[in-house]
């Protein structure tokens, strides 16, 4: 779906609403009653949406005093931020930080670029037994063997306890593929491809210098769900990496320290002592404050990137809905 | 040879005799040529086949011929013998400082390894290259040549290796053993080299001019093959790790016939009264929140409708924006935000008690009523403005005149909405249903994992959950497989019902 066309999409809704209530220049006491509600009921839902984030993150940059008395409830006071300079000093949590950024970033690269070359492959009519690998690959979507025979698998591959188990598997996604080669036949003309395969391009040829820029869009938005995805993925650490916690991510990391006891000894203990310094345990008495920081710094990047990004998120599930 | 190149294509049922008869006159060099042909097509078949076994037995650490010591991990597979000597000795830091192997024998058991490896893999490019003309087919038989030689020579260095490690003074803590798997293994790189000779010499010399040519759906085939080989490593093999639900079987342990139990496990889940009662209480939490997340799905539709009769589109605009957000936080930050409104110190207790209504704070997430609805209102929060876009897609691709045409015929806006909206969004309505009746059984587990507690667990129990605790966390493996296999069949079968209904309902297919 390309950007005129969501233009479009929105013009005909903004018509659609000229159309409807035009009419009635004299609004009836039942319109405005209704329009109260209705904006009422919205802009509950929105805050009820909003305002944890904004609790949170109050509570991070205010006076730790106060927040450990709870008088922190609508407005931040004694504005500061210690709490995040002091997090860095963290050390596995630093550390879950980088495997969580180098996963998203490798893993969301790789799976972005096999997306988009299976998605050309499954286009090209001439391959050999194209439908059936097609469908070999697009049924997995729809079956799977149970998390145990998975874990075992991935053991059985070496898999388990190192890096590569969280970007390997994830190569290969189905969805993603479909979405590629639904765009591709419907947005990137044949003749194109052809006129270059007649000037003797190759394959190859033909993926990087056609297929690849002009379906930057579609790429975008897999790329997108697909780095959200492993920003916030937790089960494949939680299960695959037991005896590695070097490598859990940043998710995992924040559940270990959610699911200790308020004392900040305990928490001390869920990770390794030598990371938290003397100052960070003067300056959260109560482990609370760490806890929120923690949630804070692990959503910060995806309310970054999300006013962004919320175009492509929508397209993504407009074009699967096509599909579906 | 001819004869021989006669009798195959006779069985294979092939009519290579030309009408003339031409074939049974052996002194024709073109014939001669056909015959040869024939043959190196014949070959190619198990060539390919041994080729591709060699090349998956090197992922199967119960197929690893070099694990010659007990101390070499259980899960090590020839590939990882191969290519990271550290993951190879790791065990044996101790059997190396007290003399009883020597690191020599290791390295030697590591390069013999890798030399295997590598002559496999080359094997099996070689067996990807036979797909093309002359030249290509000449390229792989010649390295496939190399290689399986390569691979078994190789085999000695092992069988070797294997001597150095019998000689130790320490048999009792070293435990070397030898695989029986080894033969095998060399009959197959044994008919490798014999099966690449073969072809180099019926394939014969490619021109001098020729090039290095394939066919384009070959070509593109061979493009395809890796991501054909992931799906099938991460998508096909774990359906081989459903026999571990007919065995007796704990971590660490192999499989055998001595700890064949058939179908024990699944006698179990009725007979074992514990079980039993743990599966059906797990059943009714997993109906139960699916039933509430299926009796809400309307909602979204709702959302949407209701979000479009609202005229100021930077209002809009807004409330979409900030409703999608919860979508894409992880369920271990739903956790965290729950935390901080709903525990003993967090924004509801600390208000109350600020406001004087409470004396101390009350910690929610610790109670065990009404979980079923907390777990639909949290899921709620999450996806309703998500799973509403979809709808308002749908809104505006509804035909304008429809509403014109019932504005003339003077319906409200209350029957607009139900009579020209909700029937415009039906399909798609019908279509998610459908999805979630097929996923009834499959709650997920991140959801239920980060919320549970002991005083909540008995309500919040799901199958995905309950069969995590059990396999990984107790360790209960072919007990959960069991039950995880139950729900893989049962939530297939449901998908395959949901589709036909579909289809014999509204002519359309939903997969």
């Amino acid at each position: 779906m390309s950007k005129s066309e969501i233009a479009k999409r929105e013009a005909l809704l903004e018509k659609k609403y000229e159309k409807t209530h035009r009419p009635h220049m004299r609004l009836k006491a039942g319109d405005i009653v209704f329009s109260i509600i209705n904006y009422t009921v919205f802009a509950l839902f929105t805050i009820i949406c909003i305002f944890p984030f904004y609790y949170l993150f109050i509570n991070t940059i205010s006076d730790n005093e106060l927040v450990r008395k709870g008088l922190i409830n609508f407005v931040p006071k004694g504005i500061h931020f210690e709490n995040y300079i002091r997090l860095l000093q963290v050390n596995d949590l630093f550390g879950a930080f980088g495997i969580t950024i180098a996963r998203t970033i490798l893993g969301t690269l790789l799976m972005v670029l096999a997306s988009a070359f299976v998605g050309y492959l499954v286009t090209q009519k001439d391959m050999w037994g194209r439908s059936f690998w097609y469908r070999f690959l697009v049924i997995t979507m729809y079956f799977n063997a149970g998390i145990i025979p998975w874990y075992l698998n991935m053991a059985m591959l070496g898999l388990t306890n190192t890096f590569w188990a969280y970007i390997i598997p994830g190569i290969v996604a189905p969805y993603n593929i479909i979405l590629v080669k639904t765009y591709i036949e419907s947005a990137i003309p044949g003749e194109l491809q052809e006129s270059a395969s007649l000037d003797g391009a190759s394959h190859m040829k033909i993926f990087w210098t056609i297929i690849l820029p002009l379906s930057k869009p579609i790429l975008a938005t897999i790329a997108i769900f697909g780095a959200v995805g492993h920003w916030n993925s937790f089960q494949d650490s939680l299960i695959l990496m037991q005896s590695a916690p070097k490598l859990y991510t940043l998710q995992h990391r924040l559940y270990i320290y959610l699911n200790t006891t308020s004392n900040l000894s305990a928490l001390m203990s869920a990770g390794s002592t030598s990371g938290i310094s003397k100052s960070v345990l003067d300056s959260a008495l109560n482990g609370k404050v760490i806890k929120y920081t923690i949630a804070m710094v692990t959503i910060i990047p995806i309310l970054l990137v999300y006013p962004f990004m919320q175009r492509y998120f929508e397209k993504g599930i407009m074009i699967g809905a096509v599909k579906g | 040879m001819f004869l021989a190149g006669f009798l195959l294509c006779r069985a294979l049922g092939e009519d290579i005799c030309e009408p003339g008869g031409n074939f049974c006159i052996s002194n024709n060099r073109e014939d001669e040529r056909v015959s040869k042909e024939k043959i190196s097509k014949v070959v190619y078949y198990p060539y390919r086949i041994i080729s591709m076994l060699l090349l998956v037995i090197l992922f199967f650490p119960g197929l690893n011929v070099a694990r010659i010591s007990g101390l070499i991990n259980r899960s090590t597979s020839l590939l990882t013998t191969g290519f990271s000597y550290g993951n190879l000795i790791s065990n044996f830091g101790r059997a190396i400082k007290k003399g009883w192997v020597l690191e020599s024998t290791m390295r030697l058991l590591n390069i013999s390894s890798l030399l295997i490896c590598v002559g496999i893999i080359v094997c099996a490019v070689a067996a990807c290259l036979s797909l093309g003309n002359r030249k290509c087919k000449f390229l792989g038989n010649a390295i496939s040549l190399t290689g399986s030689v390569l691979a078994a020579v190789s085999m000695g260095g092992i069988w070797n290796a294997y001597f150095q490690i019998a000689a130790t003074t320490k048999p009792s803590k070293v435990e070397p053993m030898f695989q029986n798997f080894y033969y095998i293994m060399l009959v197959l790189l044994v008919a490798m080299v014999i099966l690449s000779a073969a072809e180099l010499i019926t394939v014969g010399k490619p021109g001098k001019d020729e090039k290095f040519e394939m066919e384009t759906k070959f070509k593109l085939f061979l493009m395809f093959l890796p991501f054909i080989l992931l799906t099938f490593v991460f998508c096909y093999l774990p359906l081989w790790g459903w026999r571990y639900a007919f065995f007796d079987y704990k971590a660490g342990d192999t499989l055998s016939f001595d700890n064949f139990v058939g179908l024990k496990w699944f006698g179990q889940l009725i007979r074992n009264k514990s079980t039993t009662r743990d599966i059906i209480n797990v059943m009714k939490n997993t109906l139960a929140m699916s039933g509430l997340g299926i009796a809400t799905s309307w909602m979204p539709m709702a959302f949407a409708i209701f979000l479009s009769e609202i005229k100021n589109s930077r209002f809009r605009r807004f409330v979409q924006t900030f409703t999608t957000i919860p979508n894409f936080i992880s369920w271990v930050l739903v956790f965290a935000i729950a935390f901080c409104i709903f525990s003993t110190d967090g924004f509801i207790s600390s208000l109350m008690i600020n406001l004087g209504f409470w004396s101390e704070g009350k910690n929610f997430l610790m109670s065990g009523s009404h979980t079923w609805i907390k777990m639909l209102l949290w899921g709620l929060w999450k996806g309703l403005g998500w799973s509403a876009i979809i709808y308002i897609a749908g809104i505006s691709g509804i035909d304008q005149q429809l509403y014109e045409a019932a504005t003339v015929d003077g319906a409200g806006r209350f029957q607009k909405m139900w009579h020209v909206t909700v029937p415009g969004l039906m399909p798609t309505f019908y279509v998610l249903l459908l999805m979630a009746v097929a996923g009834i059984l499959s709650n997920g587990m991140d959801q239920y994992l980060v919320f549970e507690n002991s005083s909540n667990t008995a309500q919040i129990m799901v199958l995905d959950l309950y069969v995590y605790k059990m396999g990984i966390v107790k360790g209960a493996i072919p007990l959960s497989t069991v039950v995880g296999m139950l729900k893989s069949v049962i939530s297939v079968t449901l998908l395959y019902v949901a589709n036909t209904i579909s289809k014999v309902l509204r002519g359309e297919t939903i997969v």
